[in-house]
């Protein structure tokens, strides 16, 4: 299944803000379903990157603590017209990516 | 009723991540490797560990942590640090004290970014938010407290 992202990022003076949300449920595996009795099976984001121009800028870790629905805020040295690709996988083998061009 | 079921979850949470760690993970699905031993581990010093090798961190105030004093739902504190300030930042990480594994997320800087990360996070308990940031091949910290409310009234 593929994760869905919305990104938006704007460049200035050569460096760029980029704001991301993912629609991801990151259920970290510790949760109890009631009726079960047995944990949600994990199920969350743990690899993010950023590239610009197609040049790895950020790698990043995540656990489960990040919260459902993940916000990602960043600063890159780019500029207008650049390109910022953001790719994500989970735990369980999702990928997601998203591309913008700063404006 | 999610918060609830949230809080009591968390108790769950270190063993739950072992297992997860254990069987769950397709390492040829990521992206890069995924640091196992530092995000399972259940005490501050023991992800440093293995995440940098040390958990020796120096008090910085060159490090901007932003949190809120009062999280009235603990699932989605926002949280800010902005290091850039600083010279050669090579990552930054964000660890919840007192959260069943400590270690949130961990961020490694390229030279085409900036030591700056924004992002929201879940915290079962009140307690101390820690960002740590490597810069130069050293550790440095800032640390700040913010209460979760359980009641949701904003006390």
């Amino acid at each position: 299944m593929s994760i869905k992202i919305r990104m938006r990022g704007k460049a200035k003076g050569g460096l760029a803000e980029v704001k991301a949300l993912i629609k991801h449920p990151m259920e970290s595996g510790a949760r109890m379903n009631k009726k079960t009795g047995k944990p949600y099976p994990a199920n969350y984001i743990n690899v993010v990157e950023v590239l610009v121009n197609g040049t790895k800028a950020i790698d990043a870790q995540w656990g489960g603590a990040v919260s459902a629905n993940p916000y990602v805020g960043v600063k890159v040295k780019a500029n207008k017209g650049d390109k910022v690709t953001l790719n994500v996988a989970s735990n369980i083998g999702d990928k997601g990516t998203d591309s913008i061009t700063l404006r | 009723m999610k918060r609830r079921s949230f809080l009591k979850g968390t108790l769950a949470t270190g063993a739950a991540a072992v297992a997860v760690n254990a069987g769950l993970l397709t390492p040829s699905t990521v992206l890069a490797d995924w640091n196992k031993k530092a995000f399972a581990a259940k005490k501050v010093d023991e992800a440093l560990n293995g995440m940098y090798g040390t958990a020796t961190a120096t008090t910085s105030g060159d490090i901007s942590l932003k949190a809120p004093a009062i999280a009235e739902n603990g699932a989605v504190t926002p949280i800010t640090i902005d290091a850039s300030k600083m010279k050669g930042v090579e990552s930054i990480s964000i660890i919840a004290a007192k959260n069943p594994t400590p270690l949130v997320c961990e961020y490694t800087f390229a030279s085409a970014a900036e030591g700056y990360v924004s992002t929201r996070i879940k915290m079962g308990e009140t307690q101390n938010v820690v960002a740590i940031v490597k810069a130069g091949g050293k550790l440095y910290k800032a640390e700040q407290e913010v209460k979760v409310t359980i009641g949701g009234c904003g006390g």
